[in-house]
This record gives C-alpha cells, sequence and structure tokens, in this order.
C-alpha cells in the first residue's frame, strides 16, 4: 500500500514555519515530545509512547552455544519490527532500507556500546550461554521511531530478568520463575538515541521531528549516548555537511536530553517494581486510560449458566445419533489394506468441509453435521446479501428505496422478498431514466 | 429463542441434565475475567482498537478499503488481509493458521462485496484472545459488516468442569480447549477451533456457555460504543 | 418499519441490529394500504425483508423518510457529487491523477478546469492541491473528480493551497463541519477569522494571518473532535485570551 502523498503546501509550510521557529504541535525546538513507559505484565515487555508514536519492545532469553571466537560471552540480538500496523507504507516481511538502517543503529547503539555485560551471560564455556533477543515492534509511526525504539529497547532490557540456572558437574538445571527468583541481567549503563533534523541545508535544526517534519528534511543527526555523557555511537545520514560546532551543539542538547530520559526511565521501573513487590497488578489493563471516551472497561462478570445443560441436551437429542456402522477391513492383497464400504474414494467429496475441522473430534458423526448445518446457513447468507446486492442499480449504492407492506401479503416471505427486489428494481432503473 | 417442548420431552430432559450434573460441576468457574477496550488508539491506522482481558491484552489495526496490489486484486470484493505478529521473534506456522483462522471469520461478517477491488488489511500484535480486538478494530474503522463476532475460550479441566475464559496456567492443565466465534446477529458459532479431547456433549454445553458469555461481550461492545458517540449524540 | 426506524433515532446501533417490518394481523379489504417508503443512507442495508444496520454509529433522520448512520470513520468512500480536497499524485497524458484518500486514485481530465481548452491547458503540478467534485464514483468503476460544474464554471473548484496548512480530521468532523448552521464554524468564525477549506474526505485547508495563527487554529480543529459543544466553546475562549 502506498503512503499518502505530501503536497506542495504542507512541505512549503512547514519550512516556513520551521524558519519562524514553530513547530506543528506548537513544540519549541528543543522540545521532546511527552514519552510515556508503560510495562507488560511479564519481564520484559515495555511499550514507549513518543507523542503519538508508539513502539513495543520484547526481550526473550534462550540456551545457545556460543559463537567460536567468544566462548564465554553470550549473545546478544536485536530485531527490528516495522510492522505494516505502523504505516500503511511498511511491508510485512520485507527488509525495508530504512529497517535495516534502524537495526543497525539500535545494534551500535546497545551492542557495540557493551552496555550490557555478555560474560555473566556465560553459562558453561565454550558450551551454552544465554542467547538474549530483543524484539522491537512499531506500532504507530509518527516520526523518530529511532529514538522510541532505544528507550523502549534498554528500558525493556533493564526490566527483564533471565531464568537462574544452576550447574552441578556436567548437569545444567534451569530453574522456572517459581522455584528461584529471576535474575536480571547486568547492565553498565543505558545508552540512549536522540536525533536531530536539518532543514535548509543545516541552518535550521530540529529535536524529536514528527512524521511530517521528516518528510520534508535535509539530514538527520543520532547521537547515541548514556547519562555520563559518553557518546556510544553517531551517525549523520541524509548527506548534509555538518560544521563541527554544529555537531558539538548537538551533543550538547543530547547530554541534557540523554540525562532527562534516563531519570524518567528509572522512575517508571522503580513505580513498576514496587507495584509488583505489593502485589498490586500491572500492566496494560492497569496502563489504560480511563478518562478516554474510547475507552471503556468493564469488572469480572459471571456468566449465567442456568439452563446450559438444557440446551446441549436439547441439542444432542436432536441431532441423528452417530453411525454405529464398523467398516469392516478389506485386504486385496498381502500389505494393502482398505476401509470402507465400498472401494471408491470418497476424500474428494469431503474435502471442503474437511478444512475447517480437522481437529474436531473425528468420531461424532453429529458433532459434524451441526457444524455443515450452520456453514450452510452462512452460506445461505451470503448469497441472500449477494442477491440483494445484483438490485442497486443506481449509480451511488448509498441510496435505496425499501417498498414496505408490499401488495401481495399472503405469499411466502421469501417470495414476498423477492417481489420487493424487483419493484425496486424496477423504480431505480426509472429513477435512472429521469 | 424461546421454545415450546411437549412434557414428555421434558421428562427427558430432566433425567438427561440429572445424569449430567457430574460433568457440569462447579459454576463459579463460569465468569469473564475484567476485560477492557480501547478505540481508535493509534493515529495512523485506519481503525484500531486494543483489548484487554485479564492479563492478557491484543493490539489490532485495520487499513482499508485501500489500495490493492494487481496480483491481489480480485474483481467482485475486497481482497481480505490478516497479519498476526507474535510478541517474540518472527511469524510461523502457528501464527499463520491462526491467520487463517481470524481471516474466515471477519469474512463471514464483512460485506466484502461492497468494496470491489480494494484491500483491507488487518494487523495485530500480541496474542490471546484476539477475535474481539479484531472484530473492535473492524468496527472502529467502520467497514459494513453483516453483524458482529466475538471469541470465547472454554477450558474443560481433568474433572471435566468447564472454565470459560481461563488463564494461562488453567490452559496448561485443562484437558481440552475450545475456542468459538460467535455472531451477534444470531448467536451462531462461525468458527470453532479445538484442542484436545471431549465429549459430543461436552462440546454442545461449551457452545451454549460460549453463547451466553458472547451476550456480555456483544453488550459491552455496544457500552463501548454508546460511551464513544455520547458527545454526539 | 417507518415507525421502528423513527423509535431509534438519536441511539448508537451496532452491525447486525435488525429492522423488520411490522405485519399488522387484519389487513383491511377495503381501505388500500398505501406502501411505505424508507429511503436509506450509508450504514443500512436492505436484506430481503428486513434492514440491516452495517456500521456502528447513530441513527440519524432527516424529514420525509431519509434514514442514515452517522460514524466517526476515517477512512473516506467516494460519493457522488461530493467535493473533496485532492493531491495530484501524477499527470498521466491528459489527465491527471488525483490521491484523495480513498481505495484508488482518482482521475482529473485537464479540461474539466474552468477556462480550459486543447490549446490552454491549466497550469497543475504534481503535489498541487485541488478542490474538486466527483462525477463517477461507484465501487466498480475508476472515481472522475471535475473542477466545473454543470456550466462550466469553476464554483469555488480548482487549484488552490497558498501558504495553508493541510490536515486531516475524521470524517464524522467535517461533516458536522459542513452541515448548514454549523456550531463549529459559527465558533470559529467568530474567533478566529480564516480561509478554511473543507473536503469531504477529511481533509482540512486552513489559511490564517500569520504562521501561528493557522497553526492554532490547525491544533483546535484536530482536537475538538470528541469534545461537546460547551467544552468546545470554553476551549476556543481559552486560547483566544492566550490562557493556553
Amino acid at each position: 500500500m502506498k503512503d499518502t502523498p505530501l503536497s506542495n503546501c504542507e512541505r512549503d509550510f512547514l519550512l516556513k514555519a520551521i524558519e519562524d521557529k514553530k513547530r506543528l504541535d506548537g513544540r519549541q525546538t528543543y522540545d521532546y515530545r511527552r514519552i510515556k513507559i508503560t510495562f507488560g505484565t511479564d519481564y520484559g515487555c515495555c511499550f514507549v509512547d513518543l507523542g503519538k508514536t508508539r513502539v513495543m519492545a520484547q526481550v526473550s532469553c534462550e540456551l545457545v552455544a556460543p559463537k567460536e571466537n567468544r566462548p564465554n560471552e553470550g549473545i546478544m540480538f536485536f530485531n527490528i519490527e516495522l510492522s505494516p500496523m505502523a504505516s500503511p507504507g511498511f511491508e510485512q516481511g520485507r527488509q525495508s532500507e530504512l529497517s535495516v538502517k534502524l537495526n543497525r543503529q539500535l545494534e551500535r547503539c546497545l551492542r557495540n556500546s557493551k552496555c550490557i555485560d555478555t560474560e555473566s551471560l556465560c553459562v558453561v564455556s565454550g558450551e551454552k550461554v544465554w542467547q538474549i533477543r530483543v524484539d522491537v515492534h512499531m506500532l504507530n509511526h509518527d516520526g523518530n521511531l529511532m529514538d522510541a525504539a532505544s528507550i523502549a529497547a534498554i528500558t525493556a532490557l533493564c526490566h527483564f530478568r533471565r531464568p537462574d540456572v544452576s550447574i552441578n558437574g556436567d548437569e545444567v538445571t534451569v530453574y522456572s520463575p517459581e522455584e528461584r527468583d529471576p535474575i536480571p541481567l547486568s547492565i553498565y549503563h543505558m545508552p540512549i538515541s536522540v536525533s536531530f533534523s536539518f532543514f535548509q541545508q543545516g541552518t535550521y535544526l530540529l529535536v524529536d521531528p514528527c512524521e511530517r517534519e521528516e518528510r520534508v528534511m535535509d539530514g538527520l543527526l543520532m547521537i547515541a549516548m548514556n547519562k555520563h555523557r559518553e557518546i556510544c555511537s553517531i551517525q549523520s545520514s541524509g548527506g548534509i555537511m555538518l560544521l563541527k560546532e554544529q555537531v558539538m551543539r548537538c551533543s550538547k542538547i543530547a547530554s541534557v536530553k540523554v540525562s532527562e530520559i534516563t531519570e524518567l526511565i528509572s522512575k517508571a521501573l522503580e513505580n513498576d517494581r514496587k507495584a509488583r513487590k505489593a502485589g498490586e497488578k500491572c500492566g496494560f489493563a492497569e496502563s489504560m486510560p480511563q478518562e478516554r471516551i474510547t475507552a471503556l472497561k468493564t469488572d469480572e462478570t459471571p456468566v449465567e449458566m442456568t439452563d446450559v445443560t438444557e440446551r446441549a441436551n436439547e441439542i444432542i437429542q436432536k441431532a441423528e445419533p452417530p453411525l454405529q456402522t464398523i467398516p469392516s477391513l478389506l485386504v486385496p492383497a498381502p500389505g494393502v489394506g482398505q476401509v470402507g464400504q465400498g472401494l471408491q474414494n470418497t476424500w474428494g467429496l469431503e474435502e471442503e468441509e474437511e478444512e475447517e475441522e480437522d481437529d474436531e473430534d473425528e468420531n461424532s458423526g453429529e458433532e459434524q453435521k451441526e457444524q455443515t448445518k450452520m456453514m450452510e446457513e452462512e452460506h445461505d447468507e451470503k448469497e441472500e446479501s449477494r442477491e440483494g446486492h445484483v438490485v442497486q442499480l443506481s449509480d451511488s449504492e448509498e441510496e435505496e428505496v425499501v417498498i414496505l407492506h408490499p401488495e401481495t401479503p399472503n405469499k411466502t416471505p421469501k417470495n414476498a422478498g423477492s417481489a420487493t427486489h424487483q419493484k425496486g428494481a424496477t423504480k431505480s432503473k426509472r429513477r435512472q431514466k429521469k | 429463542m424461546a421454545k415450546q417442548y411437549t412434557s414428555s420431552f421434558i421428562d427427558k430432559l430432566t433425567y438427561q441434565s440429572n445424569r449430567s450434573v457430574m460433568e457440569v460441576c462447579g459454576s463459579s468457574n463460569v465468569t469473564l475475567r475484567e476485560f477492557g477496550c480501547e478505540q481508535s488508539l493509534l493515529s495512523r491506522p485506519d481503525g484500531s482498537a486494543s483489548f484487554i482481558q485479564g492479563d492478557t491484552s491484543v493490539l489490532a489495526a485495520v487499513y482499508g478499503p485501500a489500495e490493492v496490489k494487481v496480483s491481489k486484486e480480485i474483481y467482485d470484493r475486497a481482497t481480505l488481509e490478516v497479519l498476526i505478529q507474535p510478541k517474540v521473534g518472527l511469524p510461523s506456522v502457528r501464527e499463520r493458521s491462526q491467520e487463517q483462522c481470524l481471516r474466515e471469520s471477519c469474512e463471514a461478517s464483512l460485506l466484502l462485496s461492497l468494496h470491489p477491488r480494494s484491500s483491507l488489511t488487518l494487523i495485530l500484535q500480541l496474542l490471546s484472545s484476539f477475535l474481539n480486538a479484531a472484530c473492535m478494530a473492524l468496527m472502529d474503522a467502520g467497514l459494513p459488516m453483516s453483524c458482529l463476532f466475538c471469541g470465547v475460550t472454554c477450558a474443560i479441566d481433568a474433572d471435566g468442569c468447564i472454565i470459560t475464559d481461563p488463564t494461562a496456567a488453567q490452559e496448561k492443565k485443562s484437558r481440552a480447549l475450545m475456542t468459538f466465534a460467535i455472531d451477534s446477529a444470531e448467536h451462531r458459532v462461525m468458527t470453532s477451533s479445538t484442542k484436545g479431547s471431549f465429549s459430543v456433549h461436552e462440546l454442545q454445553q461449551c457452545i451454549a456457555v460460549s453463547q451466553k458469555a458472547s451476550e456480555k461481550i456483544f453488550q459491552f461492545y455496544r457500552d463501548s460504543v454508546r460511551r464513544r458517540y455520547s458527545k454526539t449524540l | 418499519m417507518f415507525s421502528s426506524l423513527k423509535k431509534k433515532v438519536g441511539e448508537v446501533l451496532l452491525p447486525g441490529d435488525e429492522f423488520s417490518y411490522d405485519t399488522d394481523d387484519t389487513i383491511s379489504l377495503t381501505e388500500h394500504v398505501k406502501p411505505e417508503k424508507v429511503v436509506c443512507g450509508p450504514g443500512l442495508r436492505r436484506s430481503g425483508d428486513r434492514l440491516l444496520v452495517c456500521k456502528s454509529g447513530v441513527l440519524r433522520h432527516k424529514q420525509p423518510n431519509m434514514f442514515w448512520i452517522d460514524s466517526q470513520q476515517r477512512r473516506y468512500v467516494p460519493a457522488k457529487g461530493e467535493t473533496v480536497i485532492g493531491i495530484i499524485a501524477a499527470k498521466a497524458g491528459d489527465v491527471f491523477k488525483v490521491d484523495f484518500g480513498g481505495s484508488e486514485q482518482a482521475s482529473l481530465s485537464y479540461l474539466a478546469f474552468e477556462g480550459a481548452t486543447k490549446r490552454n491547458r491549466p497550469n497543475v503540478q504534481v503535489g498541487d492541491l485541488v478542490f474538486a467534485q466527483f462525477t463517477i464514483a461507484n465501487k466498480d468503476m475508476e472515481p472522475e473528480l471535475v473542477c466545473i460544474d454543470s456550466s462550466g464554471r469553476a464554483n469555488g473548484m480548482g487549484v488552490f493551497g497558498g501558504g495553508g496548512l493541510l490536515f486531516k480530521v475524521s470524517l464524522g468532523l467535517v461533516r458536522r463541519l459542513l452541515s448548514p448552521n454549523s456550531e463549529i464554524h459559527s465558533d470559529l468564525d467568530q474567533m478566529f477569522p480564516c480561509e478554511l477549506v473543507v473536503g469531504m474526505n477529511g481533509r482540512v485547508w486552513v489559511k490564517s494571518s500569520s504562521v501561528q495563527q493557522t497553526l492554532i487554529i490547525a491544533n483546535l480543529l484536530q482536537s475538538c473532535d470528541t469534545m461537546t459543544g460547551p467544552q468546545r466553546q470554553e476551549l476556543f475562549r481559552r486560547v483566544q485570551t492566550g490562557a493556553l
């Protein structure tokens, strides 16, 4: 699917607004949008909202054999998924240029900066190490995916707990969370990426560009930094020439932003830890906004089932008993068996219905019959709607004339229906001629 | 759904139900966990919804009717694509089969013929009772549908008790697991997917329970839509 | 059916809800029964002798017998006669391809502008905005736009958009903006004078005295989708006095 094109008018207006130091959502040049961090019920699941941009990160782990050249280091694996949910322009399962760029940047930001102690992930040197996998899913794209992804990934890594293991001779035991408390990863520092977009060949600079600003920008500078003001990676793209002073200025801004964001992350982690300790409910259900008009929640509701048994019995009563005949086995030649009354293959006929019911209990005949009946009814319904459809002759499908009280009330409903159909058709034909 | 029975029939029924008391016990398990939803929470998609039921949550987004690839174009109806994204890793066979199951349910309720030569894309993130989130998202996108649907999961545990809307732990312990998609018009079963072994009787009981539970969910749909439009009435 | 529909006006309906006509038990032989007629708008469909709701939203009624469902959809489906804001996506021979946010691009002939002839082509570039009307819009055919009315006049249509901002709002808000004597429109008119172009496809273009003012109006309009009248007026007033 194609994305909506950007009109000249939008482009001109945006550039003019940037010259006036104005932004679409009323922010100042160096402002970030509102950042919200929420956690899932299980460890290592984190949602980040950056304005309307929304990203989810999930960390998982697995015991694998280490790389040959690094026998006592754990493996980090990053995967950024540009889900078509985020933008109609993203395609499922295709590595686009953007996803490669984001993936590479995230790896540089989190793996190459050695922020995670990979040696502590070694279980048996040269044989078993933990592989930590970080999946980042983009859920809504409104610009600056990289910053949101980096915040989500590092927060999820901080939140994650891996199962405890013990080594007894050659035996490695992995304990479930109930047996032994899972262990957090050891993280040295938290690199966070900050994006700067440049306009008019570097004359203007914006922090945290939104989607429309990203579309008109000339160049992008991404700086990953930790709160100790150490630059972990720096990347300039878009083919723009930057002056030394500009880069220095950006890194100064980045250091301020990073310390703010780091504080926010630690606060969010702290809140979640407290909530979990106190045994409160945590996760999405709690993070859902209650005050919004589009949101609604109900409490646990009991389902009344007084006549359920009767209903079930009634249906079984009505259904025909299953076929009791046991097909006889026929052996036409040694080593070949045949089951069935006739010797004809009936598989071809049943195949269509089999598809949906593969997992149904095979020996209950009437249940299958029930299912097919339902499917037939569905078919009927489809047929009907299509029938109603053919009648529409008018140009815009929105106008349809329904005649009530057809003059032939004695007929069966079905016939009456078709009669109105025809009348409707002639009516709309006449209307067209006018 | 009221029906008239002859007296002999009722006798038979009571006999039957007495016999099956052993099978349906612990009706206290027949509850739905608390559930919530939020519509239009994402800005880019045409329709989106998140559905939370107990500890599980699903996010669904719909794009469409939109441009369709020539190779996927169908001349008399819209092409429906369903994509399910697992939380961890890439989509596997399990996701594919769930996608197919969901697509068939949606196709049954959507009036696809109203938008020929266009594409509808439904994307879901995080798994479990995805049917409800999908239906809410389709409704939010304003796509023409002949009826709504909802998903109800029933588990039968080792003692033969029916548990509706089981938690992950209950699911693991259960003997059989059934998921039904039920339509809103006549509460019929649109899709069923089952795991494990169970008797015909148990199946029918589960269907009946699910139909009962679905009423609650449909009422919830209605309440949430009513809330949403409360300011434009 | 008329009465049962009438009863539900202003209520929220969901797909799958049905109306069937209430047949009288006794039919008078002497009196001639006048057939009732109901015109169904978007969101209502006839299926046999029933009337099906196929979109979620509020049931609306207009005299004498029109009914439709008012929903807050975001994707636009073209309808004949509606005016939309399109973006010129490409030039293809003697037609322009226009993106209007629907399922396919519409075609707009270069002759369908006021005063355009084979020699005198209109000056339209890719990426320009056009305000145009649908002459063909049905589910089976490529939609077609024109920038002239039936008498060949522009009548407000054509290329526009210098210096203003284009943004998207929900289709429900656009309909409320365009409805005759709409409150939002009059509120806006009093407090923030501006040039406004509203397309039925949810696109709104706004231009005001300054960039700042334009941005304020755009953000206000985007936020007043889920607000009641008093809430909106309160917001407008506060913005005007500079409280926000």
